[in-house]
């Protein structure tokens, strides 16, 4: 392969590396200086001393967040994906004038901001209104029950708010799809749940991992939702780290607490991309021509 | 009920886009509630107004505060999926040393919490004394969209023909007029889609512009801060009015196909709008 | 992955990592100001200037008194309403503050526990009441020396306004002190704020404590409290200033909340009441940060509205309770039902007694302490 061929690739990354590189990785690095220095504020102020009991500190205390989270972060993911690979595939099928449409109605949401969606939402499941009547009527809830504050409420909210997160991935990839695999497939006797099984949902995979990568990721570290939608017991490890940061102003265990996350993230991700076969995230290696 | 099974997945889609819109119907409702003040309270007391349609761009901040959030989102749109398009490319076509590592990259930003990646930057933008306001948005907007933009590309990368290119390669064209004229159009649909969720995530951002802005003032910053004393029921109505304006500018390209295709006696090519992509190839 | 492949990667990034770390280090600790505290300097008001304060806590527009100061001075006034609440606008400003940096900010308003602390870090800059004649002339007796700022030295009183009980009078009238909202019979019905200087100290007194002395263990036996009744689902959740959603809807049917908020709840039969078992004042200040370009014009501001007639203005807008004398009178004119209301103008007997937003007794470790074991409860 000639030099200039093998230098494509760094190319082709650079910009994007270069960028993550001046605002990302090197603000991480002041996190992660900050992780390590010790003492508070207004006494004196904080100085670098190798802290590294910030880390395992900030996980006491806080492992109930942190598996609240991924509870509520893994049940949102799920039933976003239930709710979008048949919408995903409904667009698909559209001309594709209409897609277009379609495609808008489900980021329409997002003009609105985060905040007013997730009060309109709040104003609707509200403890009085006719869906909490309809609700107790059919006896999904208890007569004196109630959505709001609950952790049905967060995850209900975190599902919506990642919807798009959802589809587009999978849009993109189900559009992909060649018909005539299918084809083939019906013409070798295979029923239309076979079909669907080998053939579609296969060849969909990729943008069924990155779907769930961009619906879990952020999901995780979310806080709006558990502070609108939820009640006293309803807080994320987000909410954890809003609160060390800004009120107790306790930067270094905020910023041992969000690597630790980092790091616990990380490790979900890689499992799970073990799982689903690391060419359905990453894609085969090129063929040296 | 045959008619049922076979529009049944029609049938839901229509449900699901209803329930993506319901906040939206809430929304547009209580914009023509009337309030004492003036200021939302997703109550119906008063009785019903045109008002705040009337008076919508009434508010200057508010306006001032959108037109920043539209402008900022256009651009970081077009600089990440540009960016993010292209490392896409790099990581799925080629196999070099880092790979790995810049797949790490990729995931890193998303899964930080905002509030430290906000303040974190914000610490590098003052240890260099770069003054804060639209700049510095500009920036930290467009690093947390390159990774979406980069997992959803790459997503429609993965299993890509490569024999189409292979064959464009053996009629002559370099490897740019190939990148241009077969490659590109074949992956506008996932790059149209990783463009969306960039510009949605841009428009919505609230913590990281928080640390960022100076004293720029984005529509999610304005609007966190009136909520603190009331929500001007105008932002409802603007609200409602950029989602139907947009709906109704893709109703118009959607109709104004329609009337060139029935006016063109042959049926027209099946790639009309390559945004999307082409014909439906799916099974019904 | 192969072990080589394993191991290139993990020393790529404690490569990188050590890298920024180092990077990042170069720009030293991040400690407080130090140094001596400067003095803003006074003098004849020009150019520009930009101030930032809460929202909704001036009357806005071309006839707004921002507006009215503009036009008077001639100086361009730049009002941001970016103080959305004080953690979050300290935790936006406290690197440039911390550089000396105020971000071209002349002047803000926080409030009184804020203003103290942050005076404390050295991120404001001292006043000379030579150059306030117009606000010691008009202050209201009341407000000239306050607890946390002995002699005025950096702040100046804006608004303020009392923290006590909301109370849906169609659903549960009977409530009226805040050992009602806690009868078991409004379980998951109550909220109260999130904010630790406004909620403690009322169930501090709800308990018996002395309001012009807590100690840390009376602040420790209310954070239980609070602990029992959120675990039990007495409280339904602690909140900002979103109490007045939930109360609109009736989630809620009494919260606890600020007096000034009438105009976000949107139904007639909800009222405020102070408390018969406690109650809390609080106080929002006009400060200037260290590093104000343009502190005359700042210090212009601060005599500006302390003029009655232009403080009658925001006082009829905002509906808090204002430091300036002479503001009844004016409208008691226009407006005599708006000079009649406790809310706007409390006697002092009204304030009697009540505690003013303290901090947490004790040294700076020790009001972490307690700050921690709030916000364990808050984030429970």
């Amino acid at each position: 392969m000639t030099i200039r061929r093998r230098l494509i690739p760094y190319w082709l990354l650079a910009p994007g590396a270069l960028w993550l590189l001046l605002f990302f990785v090197i603000p991480m690095g002041f996190m992660a200086q900050q992780a390590l220095e010790s003492g508070s504020l207004l006494t004196g102020g904080f100085t670098f001393t190798w802290e590294w009991s910030n880390f395992p500190d900030s996980l006491s205390g806080n492992s109930e967040q942190i598996v609240r989270s991924f509870y509520y972060a893994g049940a949102a993911t799920i039933l976003a994906l239930l709710i979008s690979y048949p919408l995903a595939y409904a667009i698909a099928q559209q001309s594709s004038r209409w897609r277009l449409l379609l495609l808008f109605a489900v980021i329409a949401p997002f003009f609105t901001t985060y905040l007013i969606r997730t009060i309109a939402w709040k104003t609707i499941l509200a403890d009085q209104s006719p869906v909490i009547d309809v609700l107790q009527y059919v006896h999904l809830l208890p007569d004196d029950g109630r959505v709001l504050a609950t952790s049905g409420a967060v995850i209900a909210g975190l599902t919506y708010n990642f919807l798009p997160f959802m589809i587009l991935p999978i849009y993109a990839s189900i559009e992909r799809l060649d018909l005539r695999l299918i084809e083939a497939a019906r013409d070798l006797y295979a029923s239309s749940t076979q079909a669907f099984l080998r053939v579609t949902l296969p060849m969909t995979a990729p943008g069924i991992v990155a779907g769930v990568l961009l619906t879990f990721i952020p999901a995780f570290g979310d806080y709006v939702n558990a502070t609108i939608l939820g009640g006293t017991h309803q807080n994320m490890i987000g909410n954890k780290i809003q609160s060390l940061f800004l009120v107790e102003r306790d930067y270094p265990e905020a910023a041992a607490l969000s690597f630790l996350m980092m790091a616990l993230i990380l490790a979900v991700v890689v499992v799970y991309i073990r799982l689903a076969g690391t060419e359905a995230f990453m894609g085969e290696e090129e063929k040296r021509a | 009920m045959r008619w049922l099974r076979r529009n049944a997945l029609r049938i839901y889609a229509g449900l699901a886009v209803l329930y993506m819109l319901i906040p939206i119907g809430v929304i547009a409702v209580f914009s023509f509630a009337e309030t004492p003040k003036d200021k939302l309270n997703f109550a119906i007391n008063n009785g019903f107004t045109l008002e705040y349609w009337q008076h919508a761009f009434a508010i200057q901040e508010l306006n001032d505060a959108l037109r920043t959030s539209l402008e900022l989102a256009v651009l970081a749109t077009l600089i990440s999926t540009a960016i993010g398009t292209l490392m896409a490319l790099a990581l799925v076509r080629y196999d070099f040393f880092g790979r790995r590592g810049a797949n790490l990259l990729i995931i890193l930003p998303m899964a930080t919490p905002e509030i430290v990646m906000g303040a974190s930057l914000l610490s590098l933008f003052i240890f260099y004394s770069a003054p804060l306001g639209f700049t510095t948005l500009l920036i930290a907007h467009v690093m947390f969209c390159i990774s979406f933009v980069v997992v959803v590309v790459r997503s429609r990368l993965i299993g890509f023909d490569r024999s189409l290119e292979e064959a464009a390669r053996d009629l002559g064209a370099t490897p740019v007029q190939t990148f241009r004229y077969v490659t590109l159009p074949l992956i506008l649909p996932g790059v149209f889609a990783a463009a969306l969720l960039a510009f949605a995530l841009s428009i919505d951002d609230f913590v990281i512009s928080n640390f960022n802005s100076g004293t720029t003032v984005t529509f999610p910053l304005y609007v966190f801060g009136v909520a603190l004393r009331g929500i001007p029921v105008q932002v409802n109505a603007i609200a409602t009015m950029l989602f139907m304006v947009t709906a109704v500018a893709i109703l118009l390209v959607v109709w104004q196909q329609r009337r060139a295709e029935r006016m063109a006696a042959v049926k027209p090519e099946p790639e009309q709008t390559e945004l999307v992509g082409g014909p439906a190839r799916v099974p019904a | 992955m192969t072990t080589s492949q394993r191991l290139r990667i993990l020393v790529a990034t404690a490569l990188t990592l050590a890298a920024a770390v180092l990077v990042a280090a170069c720009g030293g600790d991040s400690g407080n100001g130090g140094g001596e505290v400067q003095v803003a300097q006074g003098g004849k008001p020009s150019g520009e200037v930009t101030i930032s304060n809460w929202p909704g806590y001036i009357d806005p527009g071309k006839d707004g008194t921002a507006a009215e100061f503009e036009k008077t001075y001639g100086v361009d006034t730049t009002y941001i309403e970016d103080v959305t609440g004080n953690t979050q606008f300290f935790g936006k400003l406290q690197p440039q503050l911390e550089r000396g940096d105020s971000g071209g900010r002349s002047l803000f308003v926080v409030t009184n526990w804020l203003a103290k602390q942050m005076y404390d870090l050295g991120y404001l800059e001292q006043i000379d009441h030579a150059d306030l004649k117009t606000v010691f002339q008009n202050i209201n007796p009341q407000f000239v020396d306050d607890e946390t700022d002995p002699g005025r030295k950096f702040s100046i009183p804006w608004q303020g306004g009392l923290t006590g009980i909301w109370v849906n009078t169609s659903e549960a009238p009977e409530i009226r002190s805040l050992k009602d909202l806690f009868d078991p019979k409004y379980k998951g019905r109550i909220t109260v704020l999130d904010e630790m200087r406004d909620t403690v100290p009322l169930i501090m007194q709800m308990q018996g404590a002395d309001p012009q002395n807590f100690t840390t263990e009376d602040w420790e036996k209310a954070i239980d409290f609070l602990k029992q009744q959120a675990d039990s689902g007495q409280i339904r959740r602690f909140t900002d200033n979103s109490y007045t959603e939930d109360l609109t809807s009736g989630n809620a049917i009494a919260s606890i909340g600020w007096s000034g908020d009438a105009s976000l709840i949107g139904r007639d039969d909800v009222e405020w009441r102070k408390p018969t078992d406690g109650c809390d004042t609080f106080f929002d200040q006009m400060v200037i940060p260290v590093g104000a370009p343009n502190t005359a014009a700042a210090l212009a501001f601060m005599n500006f509205v302390y003029r009655p007639e232009v403080q009658a203005d925001i006082a009829a807008y905002v509906n808090y309770v204002t430091p300036v004398d002479g503001v009844k009178e004016i409208l008691a004119k226009k407006d005599p039902e708006l000079a009649n209301d406790p809310l706007i103008f409390p006697p002092p007997s009204f304030t009697r007694g009540c505690s003013e937003d303290p901090n947490p007794p004790g040294d700076a470790e020790e009001q972490q302490k307690i700050t921690e074991q709030f916000q364990d409860v808050v984030t429970g």
